[in-house]
């Protein structure tokens, strides 16, 4: 176990001090100037300096000072010094210590006594603690309860202390002399937790005797109840009734911590329904009760463990969980959502969409900022029930279709969504849906829900009627013809004087964007200027949705309008019987179609329509006037098939992700089975008995290392200096969350003694060495393991270069062996996640840094060049494997990985095969730091040839 | 439930603070702090964020993130409650919000955080206590520094009455031996003596030297009555304390001065000579004593604002067969000196003769007189504002710099006299310790409760006519060091008679002339001094005894003495 470090002050490097400054202040009469030094002096010894002259004079001078300060900081510099030498043995000279500790402990001040027994908490060494005990036991029984309180602490912590048995025998009794009268309520916790870690029977000999006061202990106590009951019980099921009825007189507790400890313990306690329900009330009480959103959250967390173990009991509780809506904060209702999600039934399937309809309505009348967010979120869990639950589709589909006309766009797009789902699902609700939905069409306002309701209109408008008031709809939203007249253009030309500027600026600002596939597109300029329309679409802005969109130069929009309304013809012509009517409507049709085509020629707009909307309208224009039924079923059925085909395959992933997230769990066919019954209890280690807790503890702090397999080890042997020169050096590299660990083995291959042997590194990119290096002497043709702590603090692509420096008995000049490079690999500190695809979109829009890497490969599928970089960056391909399917010649994925330290790495592959076979195209990465694109970027460089 | 640390961060991730609760290596709580940063999200309602193996839990304090990393099964509510505690803290401590200011402030919010939390579970404290805590102001503390304080002060006060109680008996003890003799001369003087010698050994030696010089004058005025006349009933029984305090002190004394050098001796041997002299008492019926006292004030810078020599001339008699004698002087020519006689004296005969006589020739002096000074024939006096009279000058300069006074003294003996026993007085600003003296030509003694440094010289003769000294106190004003006053005395021998060096005042010379010499006849008169070097300054003479009785001139003693009376600096 490496040193502990117990505490960390920032040291400006720009002021050093100096050790002879130093000392002079602590020699000197001035208190602040001492208490300045010492701080010093300690600022020094953090800071890596050893400082071994300073002890003496500590000792001297700053000892016997009377100042409370300086004793404290005393106490402090006590702490972090090196107390014993390289053999683990206590240094001679902190004997000199122990009178003033001593002293301390019977100082008149009892701050002074107090600190000094916390000190003492810290302290492991026994020589020094040893002549120190009869002092400590002595506050045991001072009349300040600061002092007890401390001292009681002391006693456990060198009662726990290797030979800690031996200099306290009696420790055990003692405080539980001490606990039957302690009046403080901190002192009699400390007591009591004292007994609980190193008494245990007595522990429960106590409380057992006092079971009926335990209500009225302080809170402080009755945690460390509660926590003793969890560690006894896991111990000793079979005497679980007896505590369970302290957890329940506890539940009633003046403090929420009191009962959220309470609630975890009856769940790791038991999984008894009573409990767990007592337990899952409990927490929603918290929920409701406390306003911290921290609370909340942590306490929805809890909630949503015990769903997972207990769904069954949960699923009562859904309308406890629901409440937690009310808070205001997204976080807190996204993750009740998400709970409330999963616990959804049959038979709380009503209650529940009933409360996210009240909710959703309470969005409108409210004008909260978030309002739009929260309604969007809300959509989408009406929507996820709905799914799981066709029957309540039709009872808030209708209620959803008046968010169409949403000004918040993303809520507007889930609700056409969803409407278009559940229109596919349900054929039930065709027809409301339809009609609901051919009414409400003039107040959308945002082209992407226009279209998608277009096509839903073109899709599901199936009887003449409905086929009709499609048409009339369309026809409507469009206006009047023509989309401009001339005299218009003449003041079009004089307000396009204006335009321009504005135009210019949207150019220029235009960046390509990501599509939901991944596909590069250059969206329009004219869209996302779109509320700032031209001079004279503000006239006509009435008329209709879709002429004004059409004015501000979404011809991606025409071209949609241009193919629902030949999808309508298609279909009037198979229900309208009459032909005139038919031939109407076509021409009429055919009329829109090309006043579009004119109008994005026009110099009216901006800019003219682009290519690939003219050749959409063309070929519809194309289609009306020579239809075939091969073309018909393309445009009739086609569609349709493949759109069921999309919510199949999305079903299909949804339903095998569960599949993957419940095989997860499954133990494997081969794994041992504990019966806990059976289970020798004499032969288990401590370690076995220690609970989550412990390990949770351990884990934080570090101690919980996974033995890595050696065989990998070995694979990360590099070898620093050649085999010829007089000293070899080898390194493991072990890398590690923050840090990288270097076991370098030198072996001195001379006949001569080496003297003061010193591995020397210095490092590059976001490194930092954590000690000084020592000196060693090395024998001939021995060899020692030299370890190397380096501390990461972000991921980076990092060198650390070194010697190893070494003198001869003989010569006095030193020598100096050149080692190799380090390269430490980032993609040790990048692993695979996952994200949603609008918060891949933020992210790429923020990141700073981009690094674009064109492709060069000999790789001739993009499939494979996909795999391939996927694999060499360690990265999690966000675009859905359906996506990647088929062979058309390109190919553009998002991938997306995390790094250890919280950063985000973003990757867009768009490729393109060429005539020639090969694969071009570019890679960019998109990160917060630059470290990260850059080192990213040369990792991809490298490996993406391939062919290996 | 376990706080793993409390930490104090700047949004790019620099760790200002952290304190951990828990082992934990240096390495993995700086990666835990450094990936925090980049883990807190934007536009978060909530404040926690959970890593796969902690949870951590802060706080934004301005620019900087408070932070609490605990176990992820941790009681979120608790650890709230910890944090907002820990939040309500930082802006008591810290000058400002910022990276600096909370960094400056370090080691206070550790001391604060300690409190908060211990070995990773939560105190139930609140703010005030915090501080309270923090500040470490203890009642206890209190009472415990004024109980030993008092203690102090009570062992203190035990040792001053020792102290006096030592003395006390010690001039009890002296008392019981030699009331009123000391007395006579100064009592204080030799008090301050004892009272040295009981605090410090070291300066007693020294110190108490000084005063048996000054008992060794007086003694030699009153032994020599008291040798004359042992079986005098007059004789009070003081006598005889004083005789033993002098033996004992005198050896003393002298133990501590042969090492001094023969100078030292010099001034035995009068008093071996005089002890002689005692001892054959019969030889020696008559005893002419001249002594003069110094009135001195010199001004601090240079100058003389008074000068004032005050001599008698006294004539002790043992026997009353010797008690018909004139007494023959002679006096210089100075008319700066005014003599005057005794009442019962023979004027004309003085002025014109300078012949000392009874008015009526046939009545004899008067014999044994109990008074040790005997009878007084002569008084003169003499002033002078002459600068080349003052047998010993002082020039005291007081310096200040920086945080101490540097006060440097030095002094100057004419050549005309041999001084013993020279105590410079310097008044000293009151001071908690001895000043430090840095140079010193002689040794030198504080007396801490009349504040006075005293700088000693056994004898100032030819080998060392000037001498300074140097000290330094803390700052004072100049005037504080001001009047020095000066003591010393000078005897006079046969020996030193001869040798001529002899100062202003007198040359005593006794001729015995036969009793049919009467008549004045100044052939006969034995010269017995030949001096030359008084020049003008010599102011009388002691020429001749002379017996009106004729028969042979009686033995006579004769002692001399300069004392200081009072010898000021200004």
């Amino acid at each position: 176990m490496e040193k502990s470090c117990s505490l960390l002050v920032y040291f400006d490097k720009g002021t050093p001090a100096i050790a002879n400054e130093i000392k002079e202040a602590l020699e000197g009469n001035d208190v602040p100037a001492k208490v300045d030094a010492m701080k010093k002096a300690i600022s020094l010894l953090l800071n890596g300096e050893t400082l071994p002259q300073l002890f003496i004079t500590i000792v001297r001078y700053v000892l016997p000072s009377e100042d409370h300060t300086v004793q404290k900081l005393l106490l402090l510099y006590l702490e972090i010094i090196e107390k014993t030498d390289a053999k683990g043995r206590v240094l001679p000279e902190m004997i000199l210590i122990c009178q003033n500790l001593r002293n301390n402990l019977q100082h008149p001040n009892e701050y002074i006594r107090g600190v000094t027994l916390r000190f003492l908490c810290r302290l492991n060494e026994t020589e020094i603690i040893e002549p120190l005990i009869p002092s400590v036991l002595q506050n045991l029984e001072h009349r300040h309860p600061f002092i007890r309180r401390n001292a009681i602490l002391a006693v456990m912590s060198i009662y726990k202390l290797p030979q800690g048995e031996q200099l306290l025998v009696d420790a055990p009794e003692m405080i539980e002399k001490v606990l039957s009268t302690e009046q403080d309520p901190s002192a009699k916790r400390n007591a009591f937790l004292m007994l609980f870690t190193c008494a245990q029977d007595r522990a429960v000999n106590y409380l057992l005797t006092n079971v009926d006061r335990v209500p009225e202990w302080g809170e402080l106590l009755q945690m460390v109840v509660l926590e003793l009951i969890r560690k006894v019980c896991r111990t000793n099921r079979e005497e679980k009734g007896k505590y369970i009825k302290i957890i329940i007189s506890l539940l009633n507790a003046p403090s929420t911590a009191v009962i959220y400890e309470c609630a975890s313990t009856l769940v790791s306690l038991s999984s008894a329904p009573t409990a767990i329900r007592a337990a899952a009330n409990t927490y929603c009480q918290l929920l409701l009760s406390q306003s911290d959103n921290n609370v909340k959250l942590i306490v929805l967390d809890r909630l949503n463990e015990l769903k997972a173990s207990h769904r069954d009991i949960m699923v009562d509780m859904i309308m406890d969980v629901l409440r937690a809506l009310s808070s205001p904060n997204l976080d807190i209702r996204r993750k009740t959502l998400d709970i409330v999600l999963e616990l959804i039934t049959p038979r709380n399937i009503n209650e529940v969409v009933l409360m996210l309809k009240k909710e959703v309505v309470k969005t409108q009348s409210g004008e909260l900022e978030k309002n739009g967010e929260y309604r969007q979120m809300l959509i989408q869990a009406i929507h996820s029930c709905a799914i799981k639950f066709p029957e309540v589709a039709s009872t808030v589909v209708h209620l959803l279709m008046d968010f169409l006309g949403d000004a918040n766009v993303a809520s507007a797009i889930d609700v056409v969504v969803f409407v278009r789902e559940i229109i596919e699902t349900n054929p039930k609700l065709r027809v409301s849906i339809i009609t609901r939905l051919l009414d409400t069409f003039y107040q959308i306002r945002a082209a992407r829900v226009c279209s998608c309701a277009l096509w839903i209109i073109g899709e599901y408008c199936l009887s003449l009627s409905e086929v009709e008031s499609g048409i009339a709809t369309i026809k409507q939203c469009l206006g009047e013809l023509p989309f401009y007249s001339v005299s218009e253009e003449g003041e079009a030309t004089d307000a396009s004087k204006k335009p321009p500027q504005a135009n210019s600026i949207t150019v220029s600002s235009r960046r390509p964007a990501i599509l939901a596939d991944g596909t590069y597109a250059t969206q329009s300029a004219a869209s996302e200027t779109a509320f700032s329309p031209p001079t004279i679409v503000q006239g006509t802005l009435a008329s209709g949705n879709l002429r004004s969109l059409l004015l501000t130069g979404d011809f991606f929009l025409g071209a949609v309008v241009a193919c629902t309304l030949t999808k309508l013809i298609l279909r009037l012509e198979e229900v309208q019987p009459s032909k005139v009517e038919v031939n109407k409507a076509t021409s009429q049709a055919l009329l829109f179609m090309v006043s579009m085509l004119q109008l994005g020629q026009s110099s009216v707009l901006p800019h003219p329509i682009d290519n690939d909307s003219y050749d959409r309208i063309v070929l519809c224009i194309r289609l009306l006037c020579n239809t075939g039924d091969e073309i018909r079923k393309i445009w009739l059925q086609s569609c349709r098939q493949s759109f069921v085909k999309m919510l199949s395959e999305k079903q299909l992933r949804e339903t095998e992700e569960l599949k993957a997230k419940a095989q997860v769990s499954h133990a494997q066919p081969d794994d041992l089975i504990d019966f806990y019954h059976l289970k020798s209890r004499k032969g288990m280690s401590q370690l076995e008995l220690e609970d989550e807790v412990q390990d949770d503890l351990k884990r934080a702090t570090g101690e919980f290392v996974k033995d890595a397999d050696d065989a990998n080890k070995l694979n990360r042997i590099l070898q620093l200096t050649g085999f010829s020169d007089p000293v070899y050096a080898e390194a493991y590299v072990t890398v590690h969350h923050y840090d990288i660990v270097l076991d370098v083995t030198v072996i001195n291959r001379t006949k001569e003694t080496l003297q003061n042997l010193c591995l020397e590194l210095a490092t590059m990119g976001d490194l930092k060495l954590v000690e000084r290096p020592q000196n060693y002497t090395l024998a001939p043709e021995s060899s020692k393991q030299i370890k190397a702590n380096i501390k990461v603090s972000s991921t980076e692509t990092g060198v650390i270069f070194g010697n190893i420096v070494y003198e001869t008995s003989n010569v006095l000049e030193r020598t100096v062996v050149v080692l190799n490079d380090i390269h430490i690999d980032i993609m040790d500190y990048i692993s695979p996640a996952v994200c949603t695809d609008a918060a891949f979109r933020t992210m790429w829009a923020e990141f700073e840094w981009e690094n674009k890497v064109a492709v060069n490969t000999v790789i001739q599928d993009e499939k494979e060049f996909l795999d391939h970089i996927i694999k060499s960056t360690n990265m999690k391909c966000l675009t859905a494997p359906s996506a990647l399917d088929g062979e058309c010649g390109f190919l553009a994925a998002n991938l997306y990985a995390k790094s250890v330290f919280g950063e985000d790495a973003l990757v867009n592959v768009s490729i393109e095969k060429q005539a020639d076979g090969k694969l071009s195209g570019y890679i960019r990465i998109r990160s917060k730091t630059q470290g990260i694109a850059l080192s990213l970027g040369d990792k991809i460089t490298l490996k993406q040839k391939g062919g290996s | 439930m376990v706080v793993l640390a409390a930490s104090v961060v700047s949004k790019s991730g620099k760790v200002i603070l952290s304190r951990q609760f828990v082992d934990m290596n240096r390495i993995r709580i700086e990666g835990l702090l450094a990936a925090f940063p980049k883990l807190v999200g934007t536009g978060k309602q909530h404040t926690y964020v959970e890593t796969e193996n902690v949870r951590y839990v802060y706080q934004p304090i301005e620019a900087l993130y408070l932070l609490l990393v605990t176990t992820k099964q941790s009681n979120i509510l608790e650890d709230l409650e910890t944090l907002r505690l820990l939040s309500k803290l930082v802006p008591e401590y810290a000058y400002s919000l910022d990276e600096d200011g909370l960094a400056k402030t370090a080691f206070e919010l550790l001391f604060a955080f300690d409190e908060v939390i211990c070995l990773g579970h939560k105190e139930n404290v609140t703010v005030a206590q915090v501080k309270q805590y923090c500040e470490m102001e203890s009642h206890e503390e209190k009472l415990h520094k004024l109980v030993l304080q008092s203690k102090i002060n009570e062992t203190k006060d035990v040792m001053k009455r020792k102290a006096s109680e030592i003395e006390k008996s010690k001039i009890d003890k002296g008392r019981g031996g030699d009331k009123g003799g000391f007395m006579s001369m100064g009592s204080g003087r030799i008090e301050s003596s004892f009272s040295d010698m009981s605090i410090s050994s070291s300066g007693s030696g020294f110190g108490s030297g000084s005063g048996f010089g000054i008992t060794t004058d007086v003694d030699s005025f009153s032994t020599k009555p008291k040798g004359r006349q042992p079986s005098s009933a007059t004789a009070p029984p003081k006598g005889l304390g004083m005789q033993l305090g002098k033996s004992q002190k005198t050896n003393q004394f002298l133990a501590s001065l042969q090492a001094e050098g023969e100078l030292i001796v010099e001034d035995v041997q009068p008093k071996a000579g005089q002890s002689r002299v005692a001892a054959a008492a019969p030889t020696d019926p008559i005893t002419l004593t001249a002594e003069e006292k110094l009135n001195v004030t010199l001004k601090r810078d240079g100058g003389i604002s008074n000068f004032d020599v005050q001599g008698t001339l006294s004539l002790q008699i043992l026997n009353q067969e010797d008690g018909l004698i004139q007494v023959q002087i002679e006096t210089g020519g100075n008319p700066g000196i005014l003599f005057k006689t005794h009442p019962n004296m023979n004027k004309e005969l003085f002025s014109n003769e300078n012949i000392l006589g009874l008015k009526d020739p046939n009545r004899p002096f008067p014999t044994g007189a109990g008074d040790a000074a005997g009878v007084g024939l002569l008084k003169w006096r003499m002033q002078s504002a002459d600068e080349s009279l003052v047998p010993l000058s002082i020039n005291c300069w007081p310096s200040v710099s920086g945080n101490e006074t540097y006060v440097s003294i030095e002094y100057e003996a004419s050549s005309m006299f041999d001084l013993r026993n020279v105590v410079i007085s310097v008044p000293l600003p009151a001071l908690r310790e001895a000043p430090s003296v840095r140079q010193i030509d002689g040794e030198w003694r504080y007396d801490s409760r009349n504040s006075i440094l005293e700088w000693s010289i056994l004898l100032i003769d030819n080998s060392n006519r000037s001498g300074s000294m140097e000290f330094v106190v803390p700052p004072a004003d100049s005037s504080v060091f001001f009047p020095i006053s000066v003591r010393f005395s000078a005897t006079n021998t046969y020996s030193d008679l001869k040798s001529g060096v002899e100062l202003s005042i007198f040359l005593i010379s006794a001729i015995f002339l036969t009793f049919s010499t009467f008549n004045f006849n100044c052939k006969d008169v034995v010269l017995i001094n030949a001096r030359d070097s008084l020049r003008g300054e010599m102011l009388l003479q002691v020429v001749n005894v002379i017996p009106l009785r004729g028969g042979a001139p009686p033995k006579f003693a004769q002692k001399t003495s300069l004392i200081t009376e009072n010898y000021q600096v200004v």
